[in-house]
């Protein structure tokens, strides 16, 4: 494992705040206004899940988000090509760079905590579980945008399946709203989604959902999933060009 | 060292980009010098364990591309022809970043990095965005990594295609003060006479020959290369021009008949060979 590495990268990104706080606003901007929308047509009942679902879809948003700069990155800058032929492994990379990434979440994640604070909906109970699941939404969910960026041919490709696959992880998971209000073969299709278990267990944890059985079912799910995606981005992304 | 055995690779079934090549590279700089797809990048790539060959072998100091590819990453450094520095970052990040990637820690590669980038000249930008910079300049970030790794071998793939003759010259003697056995490969053939001790000329993923540019040239000793409108004794047709090999004394008759006398460069043993160098 080269630590070095992850070190650095994470380094160097703290390094270029100045160009990239544009990007922390973007990422988020989408939740925030889902928020708003969700907030005002339900006259404030759905503010709270709006308010759990919405650091989960961030660090989602994030992950999946980095298909576009991760092609970039193997495309138009060759660097993944400068990278292959040192002593960073393909697993180095990923980390570095979902780590890179992470940094970028971690004010939005914060203004989350805030609203969560000022919502009364925060104990360490809450907190420590919330960031778990975002540190497992985020690790799926880029692991997700790193096998994509395996198979795609070129830049062009990224920013669009980006998009749908960030509108897919944020508002076809019940991420704004009770996941009681959708059949369970519906919620049981959606489970393929890391969100999906994710706002499930969040939303059972915050108390805003009755305590049902299912809840707790979803935390081995969560875990199994991330640790799918992972596993397969790793071992099927072609490092060595053949 | 390098040494290569029937080295071959095929792109799907079409392209056959190298063909059973097989070499040895034990000079100080060796020049693979080859027009725009002659296989050269392809070569540089399998060399540098970044794409597999489709078969042959060949090795590194001793270490097999395939099998000890974890040695060679130890080793060797590489820099593909297109890398582009991502423009965001500063030269410093940049070879930071690379060196971070090659094992060195935060504070060791700061200081090689700074040693690097006062070498190719960039000092004056080291922490500008690489946006900012010059394209010659842009080049010179990766040829400061290559520096700053101190490997024992560097390939470096079109170290300054299209860049100014100034920068150029920068870049040779940034290539110059390399520790390890250096690798370039390049389609200007006087970059290839001013920095190489060995020359590996390739064309259609074939070597033509290999040596030193002196011994390259020895068939041409005391000829001048003349261009002619017309068609001449043993001439070889390029384009709309005929260019044909005579003795110096010879040269002054065709002078006269209005041809173009030049002196025998790299790019004769191409024509020579009946390579076409606008092809
Ligand atoms: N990734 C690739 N896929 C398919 N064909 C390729 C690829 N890379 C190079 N080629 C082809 O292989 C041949 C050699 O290319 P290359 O090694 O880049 O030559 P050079 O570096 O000497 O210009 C060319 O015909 C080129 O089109
Ligand atoms: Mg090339």
């Amino acid at each position: 494992m080269n630590h070095n590495y992850i070190v650095m990268y994470i380094y160097a990104s703290l390094k270029s705040i100045s160009v990239n706080w544009m990007y922390i606003v973007s990422n988020l901007m989408f939740p925030v206004s889902l928020m708003i929308v969700v907030g005002i047509l339900s006259q404030g009942k759905l503010l709270p899940f709006a308010l759990v679902g919405g650091l989960i879809s961030i660090t989602a948003m994030s992950g999946v988000n980095s298909i576009a700069y991760l092609a970039s990155l193997r495309f138009d800058f060759l660097y993944r090509d400068l990278v292959v032929t040192t002593k960073t492994t393909k697993m180095d990379y990923m980390f570095a760079h979902l780590l890179g990434e992470f940094v970028w979440v971690v004010p939005s994640i914060a203004f989350y905590f805030i609203l969560d604070v000022i919502y009364g909906l925060l104990t360490p109970y809450t907190f420590l579980m919330t960031l778990l699941l975002a540190c497992m939404v985020s690790i799926s969910s880029y692991s997700i945008a790193f096998w994509i960026t395996s198979r795609i041919k070129h830049t062009r490709n990224a920013w669009p399946i980006g998009t749908v696959l960030s509108l897919l992880l944020i508002t076809v998971s019940p991420t704004f709203y009770p996941y009681t209000y959708l059949p369970k073969y519906i919620l049981d299709i959606l489970t393929i989604l890391p969100t999906t278990p994710a706002v499930v267990l969040a939303q059972g944890i915050f108390g805003l959902t009755p305590s049902l059985p299912i809840q707790w079912y979803m935390l081995p799910i969560l875990f199994v999933e991330t640790a799918a995606y992972l596993l397969i981005a790793v071992y099927t992304t072609q490092w060595v060009e053949k | 060292m390098i040494e290569a055995r029937n080295l071959d690779k095929k792109y799907g079934n079409d392209t056959h980009a190298v063909r059973s090549i097989s070499f040895t590279l034990d000079k100080k700089i060796t020049s693979i010098i080859g027009q725009n797809g002659a296989g050269k990048t392809t070569l540089l790539r399998i060399l540098s364990t970044q794409l597999l060959p489709t078969s042959g072998t060949a090795s590194i100091n001793g270490y097999d591309i395939i099998k000890d590819a974890a040695r060679i990453r130890e080793i060797a450094v590489s820099i593909p022809q297109e890398s582009r520095p991502i423009y965001w970052f500063s030269p410093t990040i940049l070879i930071m970043l690379y060196l971070g990637a090659r094992g060195m820690g935060l504070r060791e590669s700061r200081r090689a990095a700074d040693k690097a980038i006062k070498k190719v000249g960039l000092w004056d930008s080291r922490d500008k965005m690489a946006a900012e910079l010059s394209g010659g300049m842009k080049r010179k970030i990766f040829v400061a990594m290559a520096l700053a790794s101190d490997a024992d071998i560097i390939f470096l793939d079109e170290p300054t295609t299209g860049l100014d003759p100034l920068s150029r010259i920068q870049i040779w003697s940034a290539i110059r003060s390399m520790k390890g056995q250096v690798i370039i490969t390049t389609h200007y053939m006087e970059e290839a006479q001013a920095l190489s001790d060995d020359v590996l000329m390739m064309n259609k993923g074939r070597v033509l020959s290999q040596g030193s540019v002196k011994e390259l040239l020895k068939p041409f000793e005391g000829m001048v290369r003349v261009e002619s409108k017309m068609r001449r004794r043993r001439s070889h047709k390029v384009g709309d021009t005929w260019i044909s090999y005579v003795k110096k004394g010879k040269a002054e008759s065709f002078v006269m008949e209005g041809d173009i006398i030049k002196s025998i460069t790299l790019d004769d043993l191409f024509i020579k060979e009946g390579v076409n160098l606008e092809s």
